[in-house]
């Protein structure tokens, strides 16, 4: 322990030392006298093999991250790998490319083929579904900056009471639904723009979004890795990829004997407990259940894209074209420094506010149809959950939820079964 | 973790230590960010008051060297300042970054120290039909409100911005229809701009009887019927039934023609059209060394509004948030003859409302009737003086609600002021009495806020005053306020005012079109471009050619009967002031204090481009062998 505390404050005192004597510069002033400024030298993009060198990284950490995980059961392990991910993929790559926002990437290049997406961003991308699918979300275990980050600020877990949890699980489906429409519109990466912790991995943002990565911290204090649990969208393809994964962490390495003692080593709510034998209600009442919640999906698909439809002008509205010529014809009372700058871009850009004004009107019918197809897919999000919500699995042992468990290895020290010693 | 070796009861007391020494380090470090960047917020390093100061007097002696090192070096200490915070900012980030990680380390060893066995929990879990019910019943509830919302919010909205684009990319199809009740006017026999013939298509040219072909015929028409219509106490163009009775007996003397055009009475010049009716106007001076500049005298409080002009006498306004003054200058000698202190008007705010400093207190220009002179402020105060200063009449208009502040200026029509209060609280156009402030008549307007002012033409011999607001261009009676014509068309914040020649009127607004307008019974578009447009220099027009300036610097000439675009001129920098025509020459004073003067013809000649030295945003005045220009702090006489 002794070791480990030395080794670590010696590795953020060498990195933050660098950091203390950057050379100080300020900007050219404006000159009256026709002083003609040289041009602005813009800094060469990062070399390509590096690109490359991080696709490396991942794969490499993925294999350590999942043979810790399915392997050695190692929690230890899998804690080393999360920071090492949380220094380079965070600090050091200042987190991006992530796997979480390459979504919209992948998105943009399906809808716009004028976007040539890279190769290395498909990789970021597919990799950690790849080995989503053969050894469970051992991406979200010790290879996700985001996940570190909040995993080593939790102190004092609470336990969410399962049916919050469900009830909250379904936010991270309404934030790729939006992403995934903002991306397709090619009007924003929303996923980036509104990361909570890139701020802390860049030393930069704005006061909002520091204050708003502040307060997923302290949250995370207590509530295990929230924005993992009910707001990563990348989470939800993990989600459901891990539901039919080839192999994911067991809790106990043989056969589960009931002991209980694991049943509160989850701080994430993520394993399941073994269901009763006879179930406490009648067979039929919740067979009609379930066939009336099947039924209803059709008309919530047509009730979510109706009403996602009805609010297509307020979701293209972050749109900057679709803002621009909404403050050109609706000119509010506020009128902010950012209002101006694009309003003067606009006046340099030689186009006329006709031409602008048919763009955004073609962008709106985009909206339209978006917003039909985003309210629809909620639609059947919340259906099938509803229906979901209805069945009945018997199953005796405490085992992880496929789906939400995060693979992060905590429960396995908690299970007094050993290899060597069956039950 | 939970099997490995626990530290030693040493080690946890050590690690306490630091979590406490680290968690005290971050706070104050994160209590010393926060403090510098609210500091850093409030420091603009290019904006010092002590600089802009010195700036300010390095404009007005821009030889003293000594002054220009002081400059520099106090704004290289204000740039070094800010910057060094800054970095202070990002290196307390780091060490805040590295206390927060010590902190979170100790935690994590204390923790792992105080960490148990598990105990099976004596407590039953609740039961999966418990929460499968109750997730089913927040799921359904939380779906029904995202419903809800959405439609609460659509409803809302109602489509407002597709509604806007439709209008916006359609204007034909939703022009008003004049109602015929407000259209009963005669044409009159000797109707000066020729027969209006009602043209359906809005490309149509309408023929034209007795053309004139002085480049200030139509404005001279305008001004002739306008005064005639002063002068007399009947109608005599056969004004509609609803008419009230011309100017009463008991008014002030009425000016005539002649000393209309021979003074300035209002911004642009009289009727407000942008033409200047003197003579001998110089075309070269020199503000650097002094050539042709007469007088420059200081205006104590500083104004954006033009300044006016009647016999020798020159009238301006200045007013910051606490003062608001009237100047009367001599025009022959740039001495400030009287200065009245506009103060206790009734129902006068006690705190000046909020306006852009672009803008300031004193924005709208004054205008005279030669008998007494106007004038109107930010704050909705208007007062009544006469020509050496006395106080006739003021009154308190009701703070008008305004994000720039109000600049629409005055202008004067019999016996009535005229006013265009375009505010966000309740649109509208009014008259006073001139004698007594008393207000005649009020028209509301279902316009947005406007900061054009208004303009006297002559629309088939009738005088009206024509306004310009989003989204609305009308002429009005000045007699009893009845509207006599809309349509729509301008859209935006709209800043130019109204331009009019040959019966035809032309509106402008950036983000919008140019539009020639044919006022009648049957109102209607003759053209538009959407290729140059204005956002505060109003256009100029003469018989057959229409000037457009912009804040860009391009200066377009069109044809006023077809918009044909005779030619485009690019200056280097753009104008706030409006152009001007004196002697067949426009007159367009830049940003920076350059007169562009070209001829008013149909093939860009320049004739001269004098600088004043100073930037200036008004714009300028004439009298015979004079022009006057106003800047930020000075009045400029310029002429040989």
């Amino acid at each position: 322990m002794k070791k480990f505390s030395v080794l670590f404050l010696l590795f953020f005192i060498l990195y933050f030392l660098p950091g203390t004597s950057y050379a100080q510069r300020f900007p050219k002033p404006e000159f009256d006298s026709g002083h003609v400024q040289p041009p602005t030298l813009t800094p060469a993009p990062r070399a390509e093999f590096l690109a490359w060198f991080d696709v490396l990284v991942l794969i490499g950490s993925l294999s350590a991250a999942s043979w810790f995980v399915i392997k050695k059961r190692s929690r230890k392990g899998v804690f080393w790998v999360s920071l090492f991910a949380l220094a380079y993929f965070g600090f050091y790559r200042e987190g991006c490319i992530c796997p979480v926002g390459s979504v919209q990437n992948v998105v943009l290049a399906m809808f716009h083929p004028a976007y040539i997406i890279p190769a290395t961003v498909v990789i970021f991308f597919s990799l950690p579904i790849l080995f989503t699918l053969f050894f469970g979300r051992t991406f979200c275990a010790g290879v996700c900056p985001l996940g570190a980050i909040q995993d080593i600020v939790l102190f004092k877990p609470v336990k969410l009471k399962p049916w919050v949890q469900t009830a909250l699980g379904l936010i991270p489906y309404i934030y790729l639904g939006l992403a995934i429409l903002y991306a397709a519109t090619a009007t924003d990466f929303v996923i980036c723009r509104y990361d909570p912790f890139v701020g802390f991995f860049r030393f930069d943002a704005t006061f909002n979004m520091l204050f708003l990565g502040g307060i997923f911290l302290l949250v995370s204090l207590f509530i295990g890795r929230p924005y993992c649990r009910f707001l990563c969208p990348y989470g939800v393809l993990l989600n459901l990829t891990s539901r039919i994964s080839r192999k994911h962490i067991a809790i106990t390495p043989t056969e589960c004997i009931q002991c209980r003692l694991c049943e509160d080593s989850c701080p994430f709510g993520a394993i399941e407990l073994p269901s009763p034998v006879k179930p406490a209600e009648k067979r039929e009442t919740s067979v009609r259940r379930f066939i009336l919640l099947v039924i209803i999906i059709p008309p919530l698909v047509l009730a979510g894209g109706f009403a996602g439809s009805m609010l297509h002008e307020n979701l293209a509205s972050v749109h900057p074209k679709v803002r621009l010529a909404k403050q050109l014809l609706i000119p509010s009372k506020e009128v902010t420094e950012d209002i101006k700058v694009n309003i003067d871009a606009f006046k340099t850009s030689g186009k006329t506010v006709n031409e602008l004004y048919a763009e955004v009107d073609g962008i709106l019918k985009v909206f339209y149809v978006g917003g039909w197809l985003l309210g629809g897919f909620l639609g059947l999000v919340f259906g099938l959950t509803l229906a979901n919500l209805s069945k009945f699995k018997y199953q005796p042992d405490y085992i992880p939820d496929k789906g939400t468990c995060l693979s992060c290895a905590r429960c396995v020290d908690y299970c007094p079964v050993k290899p060597e010693n069956p039950a | 973790m939970i099997m490995d070796k626990k530290p030693t009861e040493a080690n946890v007391k050590l690690w306490k230590g630091i979590a406490i020494f680290a968690g005290i380090f971050s706070f104050v470090i994160c209590f010393l960010i926060i403090a510098n960047y609210v500091q850093i917020n409030r420091i603009d390093p290019v904006n010092v008051q002590t600089i802009n100061a010195l700036v300010q007097r390095l404009h007005e002696n821009p030889g003293d060297s000594l002054l220009r090192e002081q400059i520099r070096e106090l704004d290289l200490l204000a740039r070094k300042a800010y910057f060094t915070t800054q970095w202070q900012i990002r290196t307390g980030g780091y060490m805040l970054i590295a206390g927060v990680a010590l902190f979170v380390m100790a935690l994590q060893v204390i923790i792992a120290a105080r960490r148990k066995y598990p105990v099976v929990s004596s407590q039953l879990t609740e039961s999966y039909l418990f929460n499968q019910k109750n997730a089913r019943k927040w799921i359904a509830i939380g779906g029904i409100a995202m419903v809800a919302i959405a439609l609460v919010l659509a409803f809302i909205t109602h489509n407002e911005l597709e509604n806007n684009l439709l209008l916006a990319l359609n204007p034909q199809s939703n022009q008003e229809p004049v109602p015929e009740n407000k259209m009963s006017l005669k044409i009159p026999d000797d109707a000066v701009s020729g027969s209006m013939v009602g043209n359906p298509t809005e490309t149509e040219v309408p023929d034209l009887k007795n053309k004139s072909q002085d480049t200030n015929d139509n404005q001279n028409s305008a001004i002739d019927t306008f005064v005639k219509n002063r002068q007399t106490e009947q109608n005599p163009q056969g004004a509609t039934p609803d008419n009230k009775k011309a100017a009463t007996s008991e008014t002030n003397k009425i000016a005539s023609v002649e000393d209309l055009r021979k003074n300035f009475p209002s911004f642009r010049g009289p009727g407000g059209l942008g033409i200047a009716y003197q003579k001998d106007i110089p075309t070269s001076w020199d503000g650097a060394s002094g050539q042709n500049i007469l007088w420059k005298t200081k205006i104590p409080l500083s104004g954006f509004n033009s300044p006016i002009i009647w016999d020798d006498k020159i009238f301006l306004t200045g007013a910051d948030s606490k003062k608001k003054e009237v100047y009367c200058i001599d025009r022959n000698s740039g001495k400030i003859l009287w200065t009245t202190v506009v103060n206790n008007i009734p129902g006068s705010p006690d705190t000046s409302p909020k306006v852009t400093d672009d803008t300031g207190h004193a924005a709208p220009g004054m205008a005279t009737d030669g008998q007494q002179v106007y004038a109107v402020f930010s704050d909705g105060d208007v007062i009544a003086l006469d020509m050496n200063g006395v106080r006739v009449w003021a009154k308190n208009l009701g703070i008008p609600k305004n994000h720039y502040g109000y600049a629409s200026s005055l202008i004067t029509c019999n016996d009535k002021l005229i006013i265009q209060y375009d505010q966000g609280n309740g649109a509208k156009v009014m008259a006073l009495s001139s004698n007594t402030g008393d207000e005649l008549w009020s028209t509301p307007r279902k316009v947005k806020i406007s900061w054009a002012s208004p303009v006297l033409a002559s629309v088939k011999g009738q005088t009206e005053i024509i306004l310009v607001a989003d989204p609305l261009v009308a002429g009005y009676d000045p007699e009893t306020g009845a509207e006599r014509w809309t349509i729509k068309g301008v859209t935006g914040e709209v800043g130019p005012s109204a331009a009019f020649s040959d019966g035809i009127v032309f509106v402008t607004n950036e983000y919008s079109k140019l539009l020639a307008i044919k006022p009648g019974e049957k109102t209607e578009k003759l053209w538009e471009s959407d290729e140059y447009l204005s956002d505060v220099p109003s256009p100029v027009a003469t018989a057959d050619l229409l000037f457009l300036a912009t804040s860009y610097g391009l200066v377009a000439c069109y044809d006023t009967k077809t918009g044909n675009k005779y030619w485009e001129h690019e200056f280097d920098n753009g104008s706030y002031s409006s152009p001007m025509i004196a002697e067949n020459k426009v007159y367009l004073l830049d940003k920076t204090g350059v007169m562009h003067i070209f001829k008013a013809e149909k093939e860009f000649e320049a004739v001269g481009d004098p600088a004043l030295g100073e930037k200036s945003v008004c714009t300028p005045a004439f009298s015979n062998g004079r022009i006057f220009l106003r800047t930020q702090n000075n009045l400029f006489c310029i002429g040989s």
